[in-house]
């Protein structure tokens, strides 16, 4: 193995995991303040992630799609130099796939990123000999029904 | 507006279209308020809730 191969596969063992979200903002609901950004690069200069990539999707009201590139995107301010590192991860055909949970008439950014901290866990996982078989994220609206069945049973209980 | 040419023609990497997350509606159902709702949710979620599960 060469050296770069060697350093190819390092890398690989230490990327971290890799997410997407997909924030719709419905019609007539959005309100940038630039709050969003700000925090974005909160997490990007804290090491916390590493943004992969950025795209916004605009679904009309007949369903059709489209996609608008960050460096399309008039006033970025702080977020010029993130856009000058995306790695455009995401294929054409991603966007109808993401785009699907997109209601019509809405506007949904999607972000793409590297939990960067989690990376030296995942590491260490894969040293050991683990491999990751199942994620998943549970939604505080979740775990509201869960409580909430709880107390439900709780109460015909008595 | 299209994607960039570099998008075009790859192979991607989502898989399968999407489908939206079916919870949303619980939390803008009507019952305890958000502030009530958050101080339950952060019980929930600490260190000795209460009865350990049995699986």
């Amino acid at each position: 193995m060469t050296s770069t191969e060697q350093d190819a596969v390092r890398s690989l063992d230490e990327l971290g995991p890799v997410d997407y979200v997909v924030i719709e903002f419905p019609a007539g609901q959005s309100n940038f303040t630039g709050e969003m950004a700000k925090e974005l690069l909160a997490l990007v200069d804290a090491g916390t992630i590493r943004v992969i990539d950025i795209l916004i999707l605009e679904k009309s009201d007949d369903g059709s799609i489209d996609a608008i590139e960050l460096s399309d995107v008039g006033e970025l301010g702080e977020l010029q130099a993130l856009e000058a590192e995306l790695a455009e991860l995401l294929a054409a055909e991603d966007v109808a796939h993401l785009a699907a949970a997109m209601d019509p008439g809405s506007v949904a950014g999607v972000l793409v990123y590297e939990n960067l901290w989690a990376a030296p866990f995942a590491a260490a996982a894969r040293r050991s000999g683990g491999q990751l078989i199942a994620n998943g994220r549970i939604p505080i609206q979740a775990i509201i029904a869960s409580i909430e069945a709880d107390e439900a049973a709780s109460a015909e209980g008595d | 507006m299209p994607v960039r040419p570099a998008r075009v023609g790859r192979v991607g990497v989502i898989g399968a279209p999407v489908a939206k997350t079916v919870v949303v509606a619980k939390a803008v159902s009507p019952g305890p308020s958000p502030v009530a709702k958050t101080a339950v949710v952060a019980a929930a979620v600490t260190p000795g809730r209460g009865v350990r599960r049995r699986i």
